[in-house]
């Protein structure tokens, strides 16, 4: 057996399964939203599917909801999650105890978290009642409508909570690459703390804070369960739209289904390639 | 011109039973080029850090022209420390980095580029302020630290092993620069360095440290020549040692009795003298032992020998490599004038 025979029968398997699944799914997605369905008598394909989602009302409002919850979690986790790493690098009392049951999440399925949310924060939830108990409030409907609000403030609650270790962890995985040495020459050289953060360690720490915010991102960005639960009637997260209209019994719904498929996983490799043009960037600094 | 004290600096770090530095007490002369000298783990970096402001101690003070500063952060301290690794800020430039210091103290753009410039010559690093850390060589990415330091005119400068990193090659070169650029800058330096040969051709003064305590403290030759015990004997390459008694000018000891320079303390001492001053041949205080062993080193050659039981070495001229042979006999003499009486242990 030559060694390219070899090479070509250890890689089938991870072939097949990339190839034969992904490509082909995304294959028939492609082939659906440009309503090629034969089986439905479809045989021309065209537009006509991407037009009807581009001016249908619900659309536009949920394409901007799914990119604010995605870029609103991203944002809050990020900072959340520095700040976490900065204050995790260093030795106390407890350090062990925090940095365990902040990585205790990352362990907790997403829907479980998400129902979760949903008993402690809905306006029939823990939090209510523990306000009414203590007086606060008189009435459910007085609670902040923190869950299925118009917002996403939920969904975003949701994501923060879970993905914040997951870049923490990141975050300190680099810190304990780098060490404080730059950090103390920055302090030799006269920088303050801060300075010394702001010009030293947030750089060096810019491409791994960048890779994981992008993968929070496109998770948030093109996870349907999330916003399906935690989400309001109105706007619906796009995710959520493709799912209903791919489940829907009439079946002509399905070709717009696909188009929004696509639509999402465009947005996501356009934000991916710009992610990758800024991880370049920073890379030919950081080396 | 700022004279650096130290008094009563101690530290020990968690968890560690044994100080990393006991009670450390000195003082570094304005404008001087001082070698911080002791094995590894003698607590020299963390001295250095203590100074700097990176770490702070448990007890003792740190004074600039006697205005305490242990309390001071270290960007307030207008002390400078050059690390043992170059240590370049990997995204910014060479320029970027030599002036760091002076953007952290918001000078204006114009004022910052002119005296990087100046500094990019002076470190004979012209024409490379653009390029990126990782293009340069250890020895480029060295004096650019160096220059990062010295731009900035500190009270006090501190170098960590400056040299250890480069190659050997490029170390008289490092140690060249050092030197010009202190003797003209005139700026009080503390250089920390484990390698004895490296402190002696670098530094005015050495302050000699052994687990963490200052063992002795002033001019290269008086550590070389006159060290006060045993142990930074030892450090500097002394292998000869007789314990005796000295009395009227005489030393009694197991190979007889010698004469010992003018001046020599009375009583239960420990002879030393340096295996280079050790004469082949009839001299003063002359003696005759068995060749041991003799080793060629290149520019020297060590010989070993034993003198009624007493075991001693000399250093003396390749050349005489051949003519010795061990198992044969040898008269040697012991100079008073190199015969230095170290305190009993």
């Amino acid at each position: 057996m030559t060694d390219r025979t070899r090479l070509a029968l250890l890689l089938a398997p991870a072939l097949l399964v990339l190839g034969g699944l992904f490509l082909t799914g995304l294959g028939l997605t492609l082939l659906r939203s440009f309503r090629y369905m034969p089986a439905l008598g479809l045989t021309e394909p065209d537009l006509a599917a991407y037009a009807a989602i581009l001016t249908a009302p619900g659309f536009l409002a949920s394409l901007a909801f799914s990119l604010w919850v995605a870029a609103a979690s991203t944002l809050i986790a990020a900072v959340l999650a520095l700040a976490a790493a900065l204050l995790l690098r260093q030795t106390f009392p407890g350090r062990a105890v925090i940095s365990f049951l902040v990585q205790l999440n990352l362990t907790v399925p997403h829907i479980v978290g998400a129902i979760g949310i949903l008993y402690l924060f809905s306006q029939s939830g823990s939090f209510a009642r523990l306000a009414h108990a203590a007086g606060l409030i008189t009435t459910p409907a007085e609670f902040p409508i923190l869950t299925q609000d118009p917002y996403g403030i939920g969904i975003i609650l949701l994501y923060v909570w879970k993905e914040l270790p997951f870049i923490t962890l990141i975050l300190l995985a680099n810190m304990q690459t780098l060490g404080e040495d730059h950090e103390a020459v920055a302090r030799s050289l006269g920088a303050t703390r801060w300075q010394a953060f702001r010009h030293v360690l947030l750089p060096l720490l810019m491409p791994s804070l960048l890779a994981a915010s992008a993968l929070v991102f496109a998770f948030a960005f093109g996870a349907y369960e999330v916003p399906l639960i935690l989400g309001a009637h109105a706007p619906k997260a796009l995710p959520v739209l493709a799912w209903q209209a791919s489940t829907d019994t009439d079946l002509a719904t399905r070709p717009e289904a696909m188009a929004m498929a696509v639509v999402i996983a465009l947005i996501g490799c356009a934000l991916l390639a710009v992610y990758g043009r800024m991880l370049a960037k920073g890379g030919a600094g950081a080396r | 011109m700022t004279t650096l004290s130290l008094h009563g600096l101690r530290k020990t770090y968690p968890g560690v039973g044994q100080a990393a530095v006991h009670g450390l007490d000195l003082t570094v002369d304005s404008g001087s080029l001082t070698a911080l000298l002791g094995p590894s783990g003698c607590g020299k970096t963390t001295t250095m850090k203590l100074i700097a402001g990176l770490l702070s101690p448990d007890a003792g003070e740190v004074a600039l022209d006697g205005t305490p500063i242990t309390t001071l952060p270290p960007e307030r301290r207008g002390i400078a420390m050059v690390f043992q690794n170059p240590l370049l800020f990997p995204h910014l430039t060479i320029a970027q980095n030599i002036g760091f210091g002076l953007r952290m103290q918001r000078l204006p753009q114009t004022d910052i580029a002119e005296r990087v410039a100046a500094m990019l010559a002076r470190v004979r690093l012209d024409g490379l302020g653009d390029r990126r850390p990782a293009a340069l060589s250890g020895g480029q990415q060295q004096r650019a630290a160096l220059a990062r330091a010295l731009i900035l005119q500190p009270k006090v400068l501190l170098l960590d092993e400056p040299l250890s990193s480069l190659d050997p090659s490029l170390r008289d070169e490092m140690r060249a620069l050092i030197r010009t650029l202190q003797q003209e800058t005139g700026i009080t330096t503390l250089v920390v360095t484990h390698d004895q040969a490296e402190a002696v051709a670098l530094a005015d003064r050495i302050v000699l440290m052994l687990d963490g305590r200052l063992a002795q403290h002033g001019p290269p030759e008086d550590l070389y020549r006159r060290p006060a015990s045993l142990a930074v004997a030892r450090f500097f390459g002394g292998v000869n040692f007789i314990p005796g008694r000295s009395q009227g000018g005489l030393f009694q000891c197991p190979i007889g009795p010698l004469t010992l320079p003018p001046g020599a303390p009375q009583g239960d001492h420990i002879l030393t003298l340096r295996p280079e001053a050790l004469r082949l041949g009839p001299g003063a205080n002359p003696r005759t032992g068995r060749i041991d062993f003799v080793t060629f080193l290149g520019t020297q050659t060590r010989v070993g020998l034993t003198v009624d039981g007493t075991a001693l070495q000399a250093l003396t001229t390749p050349d005489l490599a051949g003519q010795l042979v061990p198992g044969t006999d040898l008269t040697i003499s012991l100079p008073p004038e190199a015969l230095w009486l170290l305190p009993p242990e």
